[in-house]
């Protein structure tokens, strides 16, 4: 059960990252030069998203 | 499939090993694993930067130089001036510190039977703890104690609003120390769970092949080399992993810094 918790939850963390990722692809695509402090932002961005599925997966490890 | 069915008591043994055992006196007073590889990579740090720091020259020679040089401008540049503005040089040593604490405890627990001082939660707390510390310090420094838990709220917003959206920023401030904590530490966690558990499933498949050399066995032992090259994959992310959760730490310590001394948002 836990298994399947863990993987319904982590569909959000992968559409944020995904989100992210085109969010930055387009960005970078219209302005070249804003690449540095785009990187930035989307580093952050997907770290915040990524925290959450973690947080999943350890408490799918420990709660059994 | 036999090797599937070991593998659930395995993964539970392996997760138990990840509790802080004390190498040396008890858990309240000793050494466990965790500050052990700790201070190690702390005595690696040191020997690093002060190799660096007496040799330093104006024009950096060789691969050594270069590539500190590289990585403190790559500090100053990205977290300093374009986050923090005019005051970097005030906040640049905190911010080093945290980046190539963090840094070099991940990349030494990323080597095989090593363990990242970063892989435990009472040490990431205790960064993030200090990164609480001393943003607030910063914030009550340039607006006084009043005037930052003033600053908190954003200006221009109706009377009753403007409480309510107080309470929710001074809570997010609040909650900003454990998902810096949580983040760190379940990167490390997760990413060390899931290198081991491929690492378990090569062992596991190879096992009967190095009991007894058959054909069958050679067959049966063929996942464990796709288990191996997954392995490999993984272990290069998690290289990327450690080096990107020190820059997101020290990232998100400069923009707390920046958010403490701006003139209220």
């Amino acid at each position: 059960m836990g298994v399947i918790g863990y993987g319904l939850g982590v569909i959000g963390a992968g559409l944020a990252i995904g989100l992210a990722a085109f969010g930055v692809a387009n960005a970078m695509a219209r302005q070249p030069e804003v690449q540095d402090r785009v990187f930035t932002v989307f580093i952050m961005g997907s770290a915040f998203a990524e925290a959450l599925a973690l947080i999943g997966f350890v408490v799918a490890l420990v709660v059994k | 499939m036999e090797a599937f069915d070991k593998l659930p008591s395995e993964i539970n043994h392996l997760v138990s090993e990840f509790v802080s055992i004390p190498v040396i006196g008890n858990l309240m007073s000793g050494i466990t694993q965790y500050t052990f590889w700790m201070i190690i990579s702390s005595i690696v740090l040191l020997v690093l930067v002060f190799a660096y720091v007496r040799r330093l020259s104006l024009v950096p020679h060789g691969i050594f130089m270069n590539a500190m040089e590289w990585c403190v401008q790559f500090v100053s540049k990205d977290m300093g001036k374009q986050i923090l503005g005019p005051t970097w040089k005030k906040h640049f040593p905190f911010l080093a510190t945290l980046f190539f604490f963090i840094l070099v405890n991940n990349v030494v627990g990323i080597i095989p039977g090593m363990k990242p001082g970063s892989g435990t939660i009472s040490t990431t707390a205790a960064l993030a703890l200090v990164t609480f510390i001393y943003f607030i310090g910063v914030g009550m420094k340039n607006h006084g104690a009043v005037g930052y838990a003033k600053s908190l709220a954003p200006k221009g917003v109706a009377f009753p609003l403007n409480v309510l959206i107080w309470v929710i920023e001074v809570i997010s401030t609040l909650l900003r120390p454990i998902t810096l904590a949580v983040r760190l530490f379940c990167n490390m966690f997760a990413g060390h769970i899931v290198m081991g558990s491929f690492a378990l499933m090569v062992t596991l498949f190879a096992e009967p092949l190095l009991q007894h050399v058959t054909a069958s066995s050679a067959l049966g032992a063929l996942p464990a080399v796709a288990f191996a090259a997954i392995l490999l994959v993984i272990y290069a992310i998690e290289m990327f992993v450690a080096c990107i959760q020190a820059y997101v730490f020290t990232v998100l310590a400069a923009v707390y810094i920046q958010g403490a001394e701006a003139e209220g948002h």
